[in-house]
């Protein structure tokens, strides 16, 4: 049985700095990570193919620069290593996205029986959250968001028990396999690769599917497949509060200024 | 234009995001109509056509029943636009309408300019507008960016809402409280926030400190908690507590979207930041533009002085 976990490749958005002339971003230099959360969902299939002998594969659509982060997760130890790369596939919004995806699970399917997809809860650079469940929807398979802890797997009864993290409270809900699965950070404490592992990972092959291989009709992917439309990016205008003294020359001052104007506005229990 | 709201409540309350929906509609110019799964008692009070499933019946989040009951309620008003909550039930449940539905979907709106969306990206640095395509779309819209200032005393006409659609894979166990908490910050008339900005755990005891001179609580950002520096009952934002004390003080913290979210409704709000254009300026009553380790203690003193 298979195991896959969905990873994308995003922009450090820690370091992404906006041009205060320009009011753009700024591209240059910015380092590429795995999305965080998908280092979660990527752990947990490889804790699963640990614990139950399954096979674990890792799929990411984008650009061909993405084997980097495939060959991150070769490391780790999946068996196989998928990039879903194609022109026709650039652009794509969530549902596009969710339909390359989904084609390539299908594909996967066909070969093996797949009974967890894992997903990141969401991305931090688009951060739409609507992937996994788009791939859910689209292959049939039981909805299982915001998971911070797998209960149990049952291989025999093929069915899963998980618990979902919520506001204030947690809730045990129960499936039958296939399931797609989003995880959150509590989920489980992601691995490093090992010296060994990285260089083996050197040779392990990305295996590439393109289009000709996925066969997607182009009017479902890509640009042309979004039903979204992504602008202008831009920094946010803003009132600013009042600024008090210079802190930075003169902190006992500040300090002191502040504390006026707190006063002042019967803010202090004092 | 058309919007169909889809309003939650939990444990037997409406919650306030609901009329904050109510909110964003009115800025949209939009007509509203309402479903909810909870109780008449429950029940907006807002002047709208309300469509009401009885949650005795389709249970508080059963997401198969629920997605089928938003749309019949969308087969009958044919809106344009479907908004839920930006929370856990909204996250769940409308990439499901969306996907249903086959329309696109907008997550986590926080503004809306000339009609367009605005989503945060990049922690709240930047924004972006988006637009959707076809006629209708599923938007989720992020708790606190909408303030609703109308009364609460319109009366809903309610029309019952039944589907005899499906059951569910899945099979719903039970809940489980969330570990205990250290602090309860919801009760806190001060609170005094640490942010990745003090650097290192070691520092965390300086806000802590502060924070006591204050009489207040210590409160954090995520990154402070995701860290390990203090438990998770300290963190304020969408993912921690949403906190409205008399006194909110941040220091070193930028002020993500997340995160004012979480401590935008305070009476008065400092912060310290040595960074003048932090996003967290746009929040403040009073910005002091310091070195937090250099100015807490200082500031300290003379609270405890005082
Ligand atoms: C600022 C910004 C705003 C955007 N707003 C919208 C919008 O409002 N509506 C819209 O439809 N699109 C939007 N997009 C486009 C969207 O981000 C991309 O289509 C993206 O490919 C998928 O969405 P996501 O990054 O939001 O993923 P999410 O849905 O947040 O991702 C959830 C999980 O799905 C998996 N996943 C997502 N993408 C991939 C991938 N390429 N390869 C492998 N696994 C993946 C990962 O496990 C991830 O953790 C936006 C993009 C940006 C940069
Ligand atoms: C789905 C989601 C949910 C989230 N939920 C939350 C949430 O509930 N709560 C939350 O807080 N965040 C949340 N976040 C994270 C949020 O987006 C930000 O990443 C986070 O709030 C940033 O924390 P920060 O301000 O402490 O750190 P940073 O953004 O790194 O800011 C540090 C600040 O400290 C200042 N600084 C640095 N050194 C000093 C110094 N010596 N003195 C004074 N100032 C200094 C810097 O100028 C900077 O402004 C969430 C994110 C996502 C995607």
């Amino acid at each position: 049985m298979l195991v896959i976990s969905c990873i994308k490749q995003v922009p450090d958005t820690t370091q992404v700095k906006i041009d205060p002339v320009t009011n753009t971003l700024v591209r240059e230099g910015i380092p590429f990570i795995v999305n965080p959360y998908d280092t979660h969902a990527l752990e947990e299939g490889l804790a699963l193919k640990d614990r139950y002998g399954l096979r674990s594969v890792a799929i990411s659509m984008g650009p061909p620069n993405t084997v980097a982060t495939l060959k991150k997760a070769c490391a780790l130890g999946v068996d196989q290593a998928i990039l879903l790369s194609d022109r026709a596939f650039g652009g794509a919004d969530t549902l596009a996205t969710s339909q390359v995806l989904a084609s390539a699970i299908e594909r996967l399917a066909q070969k093996e029986e797949v009974g967890i997809v894992f997903c990141g809860k969401q991305t931090i650079d688009g951060d739409t959250a609507q992937v996994g469940p788009g791939i859910a929807t689209r292959l049939g398979f039981t909805q299982l968001t915001l998971v911070d802890r797998i209960e149990w797997l049952d291989l025999d009864k093929k069915r899963i028990r998980v618990r979902r993290k919520l506001e204030g409270r947690h809730e045990i809900v129960e499936a039958p396999l296939p399931v797609v699965i989003t995880a959150v950070r509590e989920l489980n404490r992601p691995r490093y690769p090992t010296v060994p592992m990285r260089l083996s990972a050197e040779l392990t092959e990305v295996t590439v599917w393109d289009n000709q291989v996925l066969n997607l009709d182009v009017e479902t992917v890509g640009l042309k497949g979004s039903a979204t439309w992504v602008s202008k990016i831009f920094s946010p205008e803003r009132d600013q509060g009042e600024i008090i003294g210079d802190g930075i020359k003169d902190p006992v001052g500040t300090a002191h200024l502040l504390l006026d104007k707190m006063l002042s506005k019967d803010l202090l229990a004092i | 234009m058309k919007a169909l709201l889809v309003c939650e409540q939990r444990e037997g309350k409406l919650l306030d995001t609901s009329y904050e929906l109510v909110a964003f509609a009115e800025r949209l110019g939009a007509e509203v109509s309402l479903v909810l799964v909870g109780k008449e008692a429950q029940a907006p009070q807002v002047a709208a056509k309300l469509y009401l499933a009885d949650v005795d019946k389709y249970g508080e989040y059963s997401p198969e029943l629920h997605k089928h009951i938003v749309v019949a309620a969308v087969l009958k008003e044919n809106p344009d636009y479907i908004i839920f909550p930006h929370s856990s039930y909204g996250w769940d449940l409308a990439p499901r309408v969306a996907a249903t539905l086959r329309v696109g979907q907008v997550s986590e709106v926080v503004n809306i300019v000339d009609g367009k969306l605005e989503v945060s990206l990049c922690n709240g640095k930047l924004r972006r507008t988006v637009s959707p395509k076809g006629a209708r779309a599923v938007l989720t819209v992020q708790a606190g960016a909408f303030n609703y200032a109308g009364q609460q005393s319109g009366a809903p006409q309610v029309e019952a809402i039944e589907i005899s659609q499906g059951s569910s894979a899945l099979q719903f166990v039970g809940y489980e409280p969330a570990e205990k908490k250290e602090v309860d910050l919801g009760r806190a008339e001060i609170i005094v926030s640490a942010g990745r900005g003090v650097g290192k755990k070691e520092n965390v005891a300086v806000i802590a400190e502060l924070a006591k001179a204050f009489g207040g609580e210590l409160g954090a950002s995520r990154p402070v908690v995701d860290a390990g520096w203090v438990g998770h009952s300290h963190q304020v934002g969408t993912t921690g507590q949403t906190v409205s004390p008399k006194l909110y003080v941040a220091c070193g913290i930028s002020g993500a979207i997340q995160h004012l979210a979480g401590m935008k409704k305070s009476d008065f709000i400092v912060a310290i930041n040595k960074d003048k254009e932090a996003p967290i300026s746009e929040a403040a009553d009073v910005m002091v533009v310091a070195d937090v380790l250099q100015l807490a203690p200082v500031l300290a003193e003379k609270l405890r002085a005082a």
